[in-house]
């Protein structure tokens, strides 16, 4: 669904943010992508979007170039910033004014969702709260039926049941034509719900593995005392939290925050693991 | 959808400032059913610098929102082509607004005038005024409606000068990122304060020494004066090389 070839972008040419960047995305999947403040997820999925243009390199969304901004390829394109704008009317006057540049608009699942989420109909959107209004436009987002779904920070202003709320909505709403892409940085949020993680360090994909090919290689598990094959320990109450190579594949639970620290401080080792 | 919103509350507060105007100087008509102290001749430099003011402002406002990153995403991932975009904005600017704005100037003056004109009038009422044309004498009516007294006699150019002056504000609200009415009507001042210096001095260094041949017409030739159409083409051009200009800005937007 995405192909991201040999790309090159940055803020200014002098400091580039990703030098010969390339990457392969498919649908089916929702894509966790996991990075530093700064290291450029924002920017992906801008570039992904079309919202900013590459020095270098090719993108294919779909077999259409993002930065061509063809309706077309907008109109099976769901992106969720992490900062947005509502006008000062009600939900009926914001769907009716946009719903019609998506042929594929469900009213009935848009409704479903805002009762899930319990948004209030009535209310001016510019009434509502932060949370409401994140969760109305992913709402939306999601009726549009579109394709690609990007998501910059979407959890950021939702209250804890809101989170359960939508983590059990989007892994509702993929499906096998469907790609979800999701940025954050609190990983915890995207427990469960991602099948595949990306992690974007010093210019570069640090890491792209499915969750299955993670708890493969590597162990997350809690030890009492070091040894030498942990690649990563954190202290915890009774020992440590351990990311260790699975030699004996043994089954356990990803701990995405355990891995994320581990790949900032250990990219070495885990680059061997994987490798 | 929002800039609708703003266009019809502008509109109805120039038709609130366009009323007063009348109001103002029609008092006489109202209070005493007189024409004494009733004076029209403030309504062409109203319709004119009002009008001015009206459809920059709209232009100034169209594309403002580009100058802040959430509305910037909504606008560019919106599903239509950067062209349909700029037509959209062309059409409210140069199109909606100048004649939503003679619209509402029209209607203000119709109702307003037929008022006036509805007064009973005496010989000695002013009302009227003899012109001698083409050797015979007429009786012309002062109080005329505004757009039949315009009508006449009108410099082409002045017909597109509306699209011109949208086009340049317009280009204004998507290249500066804030203040884009004053900053367009600063650049707008200094530029054509440049190319009024320039054409001067290059029309002083032509003209010396050379005398003038006659004029007659010239800004009244409606059309048959080959300077007076060639100001019009200028124009013209002027405004499409800014339009131009704009829909470029608009497909290099990044957020």
């Amino acid at each position: 669904m995405i192909e991201i070839n040999d790309l090159n972008f940055g803020y200014s040419k002098q400091k580039l943010l990703f030098k010969n960047l390339s990457m392969q995305l498919h649908a089916g999947h929702i894509y966790g992508l996991l990075g530093k403040n700064g290291a450029g997820k924002s920017s992906l999925l801008k570039n992904l979007a079309g919202l900013v243009y590459a020095e270098k390199g090719k993108i294919s969304v779909m077999g259409h170039d993002p930065a061509k901004r063809q309706p077309s390829l907008l109109k099976q394109v769901c992106f969720i910033p992490e900062e947005f704008y509502l006008p000062s009317v009600k939900i009926d006057a914001y769907v009716k004014a946009n719903a019609a540049f998506y042929p594929n608009f469900d009213h009935k699942y848009f409704s479903d969702l805002l009762t899930e989420f319990d948004v209030p109909v009535g209310q001016k959107l510019i009434n509502m709260s932060y949370g409401q209004k994140k969760k109305l436009i992913i709402a939306f987002g999601l009726a549009t039926q579109a394709k690609l779904i990007i998501m910059d920070e979407p959890t950021n202003g939702l209250d804890i049941p809101s989170k359960a709320q939508f983590r059990k909505i989007m892994a509702a709403a993929l499906t096998d034509d469907r790609c979800i892409i999701i940025s954050t940085h609190q990983v915890r949020d995207l427990d469960n719900l991602i099948d595949t993680v990306i992690m974007l360090d010093e210019s570069s994909v640090a890491l792209k593995a499915s969750i299955e090919e993670i708890t493969h290689r590597l162990c997350f598990k809690k030890i009492k005392e070091m040894n030498d094959t942990v690649i990563y320990a954190e202290p915890s109450l009774s020992g440590y939290n351990a990311v260790m190579p699975n030699y004996h594949d043994e089954d356990s639970k990803l701990d995405i925050e355990l891995l994320f620290n581990a790949m900032l401080t250990e990219k070495t080792k885990l680059k061997t693991v994987f490798n | 959808m929002e800039f609708g919103k703003i266009f019809l509350i502008t509109l109805g507060v120039a038709f609130g400032v366009i009323a007063t105007f009348y109001t103002l100087n029609f008092w006489p008509v109202f209070v005493y059913d007189s024409l004494s102290y009733v004076s029209i001749g403030f309504r062409e430099p109203l319709f004119v610098i009002f009008g001015f003011l009206f459809i920059t402002v709209v232009a100034s406002n169209y594309f403002a929102h580009l100058g802040q990153k959430p509305k910037t995403i909504i606008e560019l991932l919106l599903p239509a082509s950067t062209f349909e975009k700029f037509l959209a904005s062309v059409v409210f600017t140069a199109i909606l607004s100048v004649l939503g704005y003679i619209l509402i100037f029209y209607l203000t003056d119709l109702v307003f005038m037929t008022k006036l004109r509805d007064i009973p009038t005496g010989v000695n009422s002013g009302r009227y005024y003899t012109q001698t044309v083409d050797g015979k004498e007429l009786s012309i009516d002062r109080y005329v409606y505004l757009f039949d007294a315009m009508k006449n006699n009108m410099f082409l150019p002045f017909y597109i000068a509306p699209l011109f002056v949208t086009s340049i504000f317009l280009l204004g609200s998507i290249y500066f990122e804030k203040f884009h009415y004053i900053k367009t009507a600063i650049a707008v001042m200094l530029f054509s304060g440049i190319a009024g210096y320039i054409v001067g001095k290059v029309a002083e260094f032509l003209m010396s020494n050379r005398r003038p041949i006659g004029m007659n017409g010239f800004m009244f030739g409606r059309g048959t004066n080959t300077l007076e159409l060639f100001l019009m083409f200028l124009v013209l051009m002027l405004t499409v090389i800014f339009w131009a200009i704009t829909y470029v800005r608009l497909k290099e937007k990044e957020v």
